[in-house]
């Protein structure tokens, strides 16, 4: 094994011996070795994508299984006969673009707060970073109900204070979705740990010369930390903003899968979801399913060519 | 090394293969040797009818050697989701639990088998059972679904709650208009809701076209038939002032403590003097209640100089699927739940009441009070209610949840549309999802 792969990385005889490698006895055995790998591969992951390509295509409803070819008859419907979608489109952007915005203001501040060299600062990173590992499962979703419910604590703390607290915060469409986006919020440990790392590789000497300059803290925090740290915020970024674009569990277990009150629940991955599962329309969901990658790869993609203006590497400089 | 490897792999592969081998073809292994025929059941429900269901599956195994059962059960929405997935693989159970809402959907995509065989030939003996309580079950003339007992709407009425507010019990022929009355009436001289959840719920608003001999969907089910909007604009606006008055739950409140346990109940914890539900389902309220409370259980509202807004219904069916190997044996179990009378003493009418006669006779001295309630209720409405109507349209689940639900209930009582906005809504968007599906 050794050996052939010193071959094939030789260059001069790179492109004979790999056509020897691939045919040769040595790689069935690789092949072998990765087999459960690319069976679960294919089988789990590839083939399905395949076929939800063409299923988009086809108006495939789960209880008749022959499905009939429609053309674009699918997303036809979607952008033009489909009040619901634009809806689910919407409340989707609505909660991206105000959820990870949040997250990461308060991944960074707290990164802040914890790079400072304090006692039990450890403790306190573990902590803070938990809600990230049980977080965005079911548990938590049905723990978000109760506490947003009626007579949940939200409620009872405000009733302590002497504030209004009959407030239906899941059931008024005005407040519901804040409820989802403060879960989303309150799961900011790994953007935090991320800016952790980011915020150590500062070179402590830009802070030494920038206070010689006389730079106050502000003055510091956005000439010093920010610009440094952009290229962890444009990765944290593009990360967080397609986690934001597929949020899916905490919607479905707070609104019971409806999306109600009035959809301000009904995220786009959600809407899929009831379109494929609950009103068997497969072949419809199918097409959500490629119009949302598409969408996302789009938005990702100008987010990249975005960076160029406002992402700063240091080596650049150089 | 490679080579020694390859001949170590080939090795444990042979061996990997051998012990498969010896697993499958040992002899006694289950394969080979006389083993009991499998049948499959899968049903919705509480998890108090799980444990009723299941104790009638091992009486009936231990009495047929030959029977092994396996089971599955979910609540009632993963329970369409988790039948369809199998549909779709071609394994489905031999018998599920059906609903009278998804019979013609089933039955369109040809999924059941036509059961008139085996009552033919006595395997499914409904030889004592009124014909209005199987009729239910058919789809063009065929029968698909073995009726598991009847139900009907019903309001449940807290008596302690009525004594205490000096209200009289309202007759069965009461009207919307009394009802409006007397939830206003608790509101003002107890402080409670007059009543609780679900009055905006796509039954109640059938009903309300049900009692003026009216059927919501046309023949084909491809459209809206109601001609009027009237009784459910004004409906909603009844709703709209309870829900001001604060002499209902809002649908705020509804959305966001509804989904809960049955024990979030407005009836269940004294906060409101009636309840909306399937005759059914009050066992469970009044169960979750406790003890030294009192129930009775009165006819749906109906509208000034009506008909009747109840139907007798079946609250659930037994079918077999097209894709049971064993449908004769299937409809062995099948009789077994309508006719056995040790079966039903345990299930005790939790699926509604039982079709057969000497059943319903069998029972009634065994039963709880407000289990014997809805005994003699459904006894009542059998005696003053309105014809079933026919099973909903194939595209009916599409219409509740992409409609119904979101863009009009919800709409017109969070306020976002008026009433007459929303029936409009309906009959724009309900149209359009009625005639989609192919």
């Amino acid at each position: 094994m050794i050996t052939s792969q010193f071959r094939t990385a030789r260059p001069e005889t790179g492109r004979q011996a790999r056509g020897r490698v691939r045919l040769g006895e040595h790689n069935l055995a690789g092949y072998l070795f990765i087999a459960p790998w690319l069976i679960g591969f294919f089988a789990f992951t590839f083939i399905p994508i395949a076929a939800s390509l063409v299923l988009a295509f086809t108006n495939y409803n789960i209880l008749s299984p022959l499905p009939h070819w429609v053309g674009v008859r699918n997303f036809e419907r979607m952008f033009s006969h489909d009040p619901r979608y634009w809806v689910s489109v919407r409340q989707t952007f609505y909660f991206a673009f105000t959820s990870v915005p949040l997250k990461l203001a308060f991944a960074l501040a707290l990164a802040m707060l914890m790079t400072a060299p304090r006692r039990l600062v450890g403790v306190y990173r573990a902590a803070y970073y938990l809600p990230s590992i049980v977080g965005a499962n079911v548990a938590v979703a049905v723990m978000w109900r109760q506490i947003f419910g009626t007579d949940g604590v939200v409620n009872a703390v405000l009733a302590t204070v002497g504030l209004p607290a009959h407030t239906s915060w899941l059931g008024n469409p005005a407040t519901a979705v804040w409820t989802v986006i403060a879960l989303a919020v309150w799961e900011f440990g790994s953007p935090m740990l991320i800016f952790l790392a980011g915020l150590k590789q500062i070179p402590a000497e830009l802070y030494e010369a920038a206070a010689i300059d006389g730079a106050g803290m502000l003055a510091r925090f956005t000439r010093v930390t920010l610009p440094l740290l952009t290229p962890i915020i444009f990765f944290n970024f593009v990360v967080q903003m397609i986690f934001g674009f597929t949020v899916f569990t905490s919607a479905f277990i707070i609104s019971n899968g409806t999306g109600s009150p009035l959809d301000t629940l009904l995220f786009y991955p959600l809407y899929l979801y009831q379109k494929g599962f609950r009103d068997f329309e497969m072949g419809y969901a199918a097409a959500m399913a490629w119009v949302l990658l598409v969408v996302t790869a789009l938005l990702t993609a100008l987010i990249f060519k975005s960076s160029r203006y406002w992402v700063f590497y240091a080596q650049e400089e150089g | 090394m490679p080579k020694l490897g390859r001949r170590e792999f080939l090795r444990i592969a042979g061996l990997a293969a051998a012990a498969a081998a010896s697993v499958r073809y040992a002899p006694g292994s289950p394969a080979l040797a006389q083993t009991p025929l499998t049948l499959r059941i899968m049903w919705w429900g509480s998890k108090n009818r799980h444990d009723r269901t299941i104790k009638v599956l091992e009486m009936y195994q231990a009495a047929h050697p030959g029977i092994k059962f396996t089971y599955e059960f979910t609540g009632f929405n993963d329970y369409w989701t988790r039948l369809a997935t199998q549909a779709a693989g071609g394994n489905l159970p031999d018998i599920i639990q059906q609903d009278y809402a998804r019979l013609v959907e089933w039955e369109g995509n040809r999924l059941m088998v036509p059961l008139d065989d085996f009552v033919k030939d006595g395997t499914i003996d409904l030889s004592r059972v009124p014909k209005v309580s199987i009729d239910g079950g058919r789809v063009n003339g065929k029968l698909y679904a073995i009726n598991l007992g009847n139900n009907s709407q019903s309001i449940l009425l807290d008596t302690d709650a009525f004594k205490r507010a000096g209200v009289p019990l309202p007759d069965q022929k009461w009207t919307w208009q009394d009802f409006e009355q007397i939830v206003l009436t608790f509101r003002q001289k107890q402080g409670i809701f007059g009543a609780g959840y679900e009055f905006s719920d796509q039954q109640v608003w059938k009903s309300l076209y049900i009692a003026r001999g009216q059927w919501v969907f046309s023949r084909d089910g491809r459209s809206l038939a109601v001609a009027d909007d009237g009784p459910f604009v004004e409906h909603l606006k009844m709703l709209l002032r309870l829900q001001k008055a604060e002499a209902i739950p809002s649908l705020q409140q509804e959305i966001s403590e509804y989904h809960q346990n049955i024990e979030a109940q407005p009836i269940v914890q004294g906060k409101a003097a009636m309840s909306y539900q399937w005759s059914n389902q009050a066992v469970a309220e009044a169960a979750a209640a406790g003890k030294g409370r009192n129930y009775k259980l009165v006819h749906l509202p109906r509208p000034k100089g009506g008909k009747p807004s109840n139907y007798l219904k079946p609250s659930q069916f037994f079918s077999i699927t097209s894709h049971s190997k064993h449908p004769k044996e299937a409809a062995a179990v099948i009789d077994y739940f309508t006719n056995s009378v040790e079966a039903n003493r345990v299930l005790m009418a939790e699926r509604g009441v039982p079709i057969a006669p000497k059943i319903q006779e069998a029972l009634k001295p065994l039963l709880q009070p407000v289990e014997l309630e809805t005994v003699r209720y459904v006894a009542r409405v059998q005696t003053d209610s309105s014809p079933l109507p026919p099973p909903d349209p194939e595209a009916f689940a599409a219409f509740q949840n992409n409609v119904f639900n979101p863009l009009v209930r919800d709409a017109v009582l969070l306020g976002k549309i008026s009433p007459e906005e929303g029936a409009k809504v309906l009959r724009a968007e309900g149209n359009r999802v009625l005639a989609q599906k192919s």
